[in-house]
């Protein structure tokens, strides 16, 4: 399984999708760097992260939108499943592969948090509890963006499935308050006020490992109805 | 070594494989045989456990492919049809991959690695990126992927599709010379490569086994029935009478009418028996005149074309 994530890794930088990623992230960040915290002189590093979320519902897609509809569409999906790796092994392999994708781009977060200590003193509970949310809501979309993936050959089809199902998500509590709990982004807005609800952490991996199951449940079905 | 028991394959109502049932031994050569569409791909799927049946066995070395899938993978070097390679990375990079999700020992993977580049002539060319290589060479780079992991069993989809001469030959040298040490399994449309190769023949059509034989056998159960073809101009239809004159035919039939009022017309004799004398002296008294006349030549293509149509018939 290790092997899988070593490759699936690596084929992130091969290509210029893992570049694209973090620098269109860096990007944006520094822009919200700017205009939400900067700009106000204030020291919050969790600010960057209201509007940095959004940014991860257009983004994500690029990462998984390839993990399975690639491998189908050139055949190299019968050497992963004729080798002796289990289906269930597979998904998390480029599940951990594209997670871990998002922790280097947190991990180069830290250079806001950094200029932002010459300034004063940022609240380090705050940031890390913002991180951990980041990390989860992504971790969710991923999941999604592969089983996407999964269920179709065309990569693109893949890329606005995911992208839909996010905005769909994201404005749901617009049409009814009922349904705020259903937003992933609003459940996320909570951590950057330094709160870590068991409840919310709860949802979020629970719908990561629904989505990884699903995922699993496709491939495995692709199999016998193939 | 590998046994498939009643064997069937469903997509939704189309039936692709229907209920086959064979058995290949330890160091057996076998080809799969069949025109576009019969299951050879299906059957090949199957046996690697990259789809499953509906319904059926699949036994690999002992292990069911469905109970004990890690074990029968284990034990299987696949090399699918269209050589799919993951273009990012390097010739030694793939290889490696392949061994490393093939579970080989991670101390042996690099001597290994080596060994297997070094058997299929891609040293010189270990840090290309596998995009852009020759056809024949992505070829071999499949190839090494399916063997690195010294798997007992091979099996490879259309090995030579694509490949010019010079490359047909040599893979098959490679093909021939891996035969002495595994069990290969090789499909293909091309009978000559598998006259060549194989030790034995599975003939599948429309989903089912046709035949299971050598190469020869199959050859010799045409020869027997003799069938002579041959042109004439004949504008009175005395043809239509000619087989109460002639001694020991079975069968005349009219294949073709050509543009220049010619006829051709196939002749069987009941017994392994040649007509040609026989005809020509006929036929003469008869004033028919003879354009054409030869034996038909009975290779494996006829064995193959025959059993096809018999199948096709049922």
């Amino acid at each position: 399984m290790w092997a899988v994530v070593k490759k699936e890794f690596k084929s992130y930088f091969l290509s210029p999708i893992g570049y694209v990623f973090i620098g269109l992230f860096l990007i944006m960040f520094s822009i919200f760097f700017y205009t939400d915290v900067f700009y106000y002189g204030s020291v919050k590093f969790e600010y960057i992260f209201y509007s940095g979320a959004t940014i991860l519902t257009f983004i994500v897609p690029v990462l998984t939108m390839r993990t399975f509809a690639e491998e189908r569409k050139s055949g190299t999906e019968q050497l992963l499943m004729t080798s002796p790796l289990s289906i269930t092994g597979i998904v998390f392999a480029k599940f951990i592969a594209a997670t871990l994708i998002v922790v280097i781009t947190e991990i180069c977060t830290f250079m806001y948090y950094a200029i932002l200590c010459h300034y004063g003193k940022p609240e380090i509970e705050t940031a890390l509890a913002t991180l951990l949310g980041f990390l989860l809501l992504a971790m969710s979309y991923i999941s999604f963006g592969m089983l996407a993936s999964s269920i179709t050959e065309n990569q693109i089809i893949a890329g606005v499935i995911t992208i839909g199902f996010f905005i769909i998500t994201w404005f749901m509590p617009n049409f009814n308050s009922a349904l705020t709990n259903f937003s992933l982004i609003n459940i996320f807005s909570k951590f950057p006020n330094g709160q870590i609800d068991i409840a919310d952490t709860v949802t979020f991996i629970t719908f990561t490992l629904m989505c990884i199951l699903l995922t699993i449940i496709v491939m495995q079905r692709r199999k016998s109805a193939k | 070594m590998i046994e498939v028991k009643n064997m069937t394959k469903k997509y939704g109502k189309f039936i692709a494989v229907d209920d086959i049932s064979f058995k290949i031994e330890e160091g057996e050569i076998v080809g799969l045989l069949g025109p576009n569409g019969a299951g050879k791909s299906t059957t090949m799927n199957v046996i690697t456990g990259f789809i499953e049946q509906t319904e059926g066995q699949v036994i690999i070395n002992g292990f069911d492919m469905i109970k004990k899938p890690k074990k029968a993978k284990k034990e299987i070097g696949y090399m699918p049809e269209g050589v799919p390679l993951y273009y990012d990375l390097t010739v030694k990079e793939f290889v490696t991959y392949m061994a490393q999700i093939k579970k080989v020992n991670r101390k042996e993977i690099k001597e290994k690695v080596e060994k297997v580049l070094r058997e299929t002539g891609l040293t010189d060319v270990q840090n290309k990126l596998t995009k852009n290589l020759s056809r024949g060479y992505k070829q071999r780079v499949s190839m090494a992927g399916a063997l690195v992991s010294e798997p007992k069993i091979l099996i490879l989809d259309e090995p030579t599709v694509g490949l010019d001469p010079k490359q047909i030959t040599e893979i098959r040298n490679l093909i021939k010379e891996l035969g002495k040490n595994h069990t290969v399994i090789i499909s293909s449309h091309i009978l000559s490569e598998i006259s060549q190769i194989c030790n034995k023949v599975i003939i599948i059509n429309k989903g089912k086994i046709v035949a299971i034989d050598t190469p020869q056998n199959l050859e010799e159960k045409v020869t027997n029935d003799n069938s002579i073809y041959i042109t004439v101009e004949d504008p009175e239809n005395k043809m239509e009478k000619i087989q109460e004159k002639l001694e020991g035919v079975k069968e005349i039939k009219l294949i073709a009418e050509n543009e220049d009022k010619t006829k051709q017309y196939m002749i069987k004799s009941e017994e392994d028996k040649d007509l040609r004398k026989t005809i020509f002296e006929v036929f003469a008294k008869e004033e028919i005149t003879i354009f054409e006349m030869k034996k038909a030549d009975s290779t494996l293509e006829d064995a193959f074309m025959k059993l096809i149509e018999e199948g096709g018939e049922k």
